[in-house]
């Protein structure tokens, strides 16, 4: 048994070792490797000595962080409200949900120039409401890059938030009711204690995609918003720097995957 | 919990926004591709279908669609075999570093695709395979695995070891368990995998825009077509997108929902 076990992988493991596992060794060799010398940290020197990177990694941070705010903001209320909704209702927002998810990322990001664009939706509406005279400038600065990519993630937080909170047992709630606790008091000392593993593990999900994206900052940044992976493209592509761009793709990749690491940590803890 | 009308209100407010917010962008765009302006305006002045006409008129877009089709179909039944073939081992194996394994064949979903991209277009430059249609397929089929392994080994997990253990004490092989047995029940997650590697490959546009050379997928020409200009033949484009997304998971609830599976795929992933 053991053996055939294995013989139902291995096609896999062939492929995925080829095909994946040694390209990004090959990856890190170039990192840290130089023809002659070997082992190196030269390409890491590099990276501090131009500012050029450093600017870029913060604007990756910063765009990160406030889009994984924004989606904890509208996602909690949401997975909440979906949960309190009748049998019907809820499968309806299920799939408004899930839809979004599965359309392609450049299909939601294009969406965004043509709802916010300056002759778009939104701009007519605030006009038309007349909150602003002029057209508010969501295209192309970091303004449009935050709402397009917290739109393509919110699917993330959302769903596994809503399996975690229809777990929930409503007996237990009521438990607390009849003992006499406040609605208020329920809230944050029942239901959010057992919601937040699952509200921390999507929380990190969606900031490790954010640090990874690449469409949507080249398509609604309009190249003025460069984000750690706009800049690999450009040290690929444009400059060829391979060298270089494997050290960033190292330290991306190493950061990524500690995240990941305190993620596994939290689902497990939340799925339990 | 959420007693007073008040609360309640913010809070549907708010999960009502939630919503608007994740769809509105894709009901905007399907009636402006029936516009006949060449200017984004919303609502669109008239109806016309000269964007579809532009589309399906230009060859280097049909020639993108049969790339991106041939491509997706290759990758997806290359990771559905091979994938389904690794979620039963994984799951009815004994293997030592089990777990070290699901977690290789899972990390394209976690490793960002922008350093698979990378890694990727590195090491084809150095074996000479950057640009090559092979090059292409397998590099769609790495990226499809996670999400023919996440559908298939729950269906493996939740199929009922003692059917087989039956089949085989008949005096059933192995494989012809697999085949004969397996296989049948859990054709619907056979095909629920199928779909969502396929429109996982029919949408890849990072790796792609990377590795593909002089080959154009739907994705990739529309990708760089966005960067250059707004042209409003990506509406329709989009619209099409949307209408193959809708239908794709329209027939995978039909087929899982029948299979009462469709919670577990969609909302447990």
């Amino acid at each position: 048994m053991r053996g055939q076990g294995f013989a139902f992988i291995a096609p896999l493991l062939v492929l995925m070792v080829v095909a994946f596992n040694l390209p990004i060794i090959y990856m890190l060799g170039l990192a840290f490797w130089d023809k002659g010398r070997g082992f190196t940290l030269e390409h890491y020197e590099g990276l501090l000595d131009a500012p050029v990177y450093l600017r870029v990694l913060g604007n990756t941070l910063r765009i990160s962080l406030i889009a994984t705010i924004a989606n904890v903001a509208i996602g909690y209320p949401l997975a909440h409200w979906m949960r309190g909704l009748s049998q019907r209702a809820r499968l309806i927002a299920i799939a408004l949900v899930v839809l979004p998810f599965w359309v392609s990322i450049l299909v939601r990001t294009y969406a965004w120039i043509v709802v916010l664009g300056n002759g778009g939706l939104v701009n007519r509406s605030l006009q038309w409401l007349g909150l602003t005279d002029a057209p508010v400038q969501f295209l192309y600065n970091e303004l449009g890059v935050t709402i397009g990519m917290a739109n393509v993630l919110l699917p993330f937080l959302v769903l596994p938030l809503f399996a975690t909170m229809i777990r929930i047992d409503d007996r237990l709630l009521q438990a607390a009711a009849s003992l006499g606790a406040p609605p208020r008091t329920i809230f944050w000392k029942v239901y959010f204690p057992l919601t937040l593993p699952a509200l921390a593990a999507g929380t990190l999900l969606v900031f490790i995609l954010c640090l990874g994206f690449y469409v949507t900052p080249a398509v609604l940044g309009g190249g003025r918003v460069p984000m750690i992976s706009n800049l690999l493209d450009t040290l690929i592509n444009q400059i060829p720097r391979w060298e270089q761009a494997s050290a960033i793709s190292t330290i991306l990749l190493i950061v990524a995957l500690v995240i990941f690491a305190g993620y596994r940590r939290l689902d497990r803890k939340a799925s339990t | 919990m959420t007693s007073t009308p008040w609360s309640r209100r913010l809070l549907a407010a708010t999960g009502i926004f939630g919503l608007v917010f994740l769809t509105v962008p894709l009901l905007i765009v399907i009636p402006m591709s029936f516009s006949p302006a060449r200017a984004l305006t919303f609502p669109p002045p008239g109806f016309s279908l000269r964007w579809y006409e532009a589309f399906f008129g230009d060859p280097r877009w049909m020639d993108a669609m049969w790339t991106s089709t041939v491509v997706a179909v290759l990758s997806s039944v290359a990771a559905l075999v091979l994938g389904s073939l690794a979620a039963y081992g994984l799951r009815r194996g004994s293997l030592a570093g089990r777990d070290w394994a699901e977690g290789n064949f899972m990390s394209p979903l976690i490793v960002p695709t922008i350093i698979v991209a990378i890694a990727l277009y590195l090491s084809l430059a150095k074996v000479g395979l950057l640009g090559s249609f092979i090059g292409l397929v397998a590099a769609h089929t790495v990226l499809n695995v996670p999400l023919v392994m996440m559908v298939m080994g729950v269906a493996v997990r939740d199929f009922d070891l003692r059917i087989e253990q039956v089949a085989w004490s008949l005096g059933a092989s192995w494989n012809y368990t697999v085949v004969k047995v397996m296989l049948p029940n859990l054709a619907p997650s056979v095909f629920a995998a199928w779909i969502f590697a396929f429109i996982g490959s029919f949408d890849e546009v990072i790796v792609t825009s990377f590795i593909a050379g002089k080959f154009e997928t739907v994705p990739k020409k529309m990708f760089n077509e966005l960067i250059l200009e707004v042209n409003p033949t990506i509406t329709a484009v989009a619209t099409l997108l949307i209408a193959v997304t809708v239908l794709a998971l329209a027939a995978v609830t039909l087929v899982l929902g029948r299979a009462g599976k469709l919670r577990q795929t969609l909302v447990e992933r």
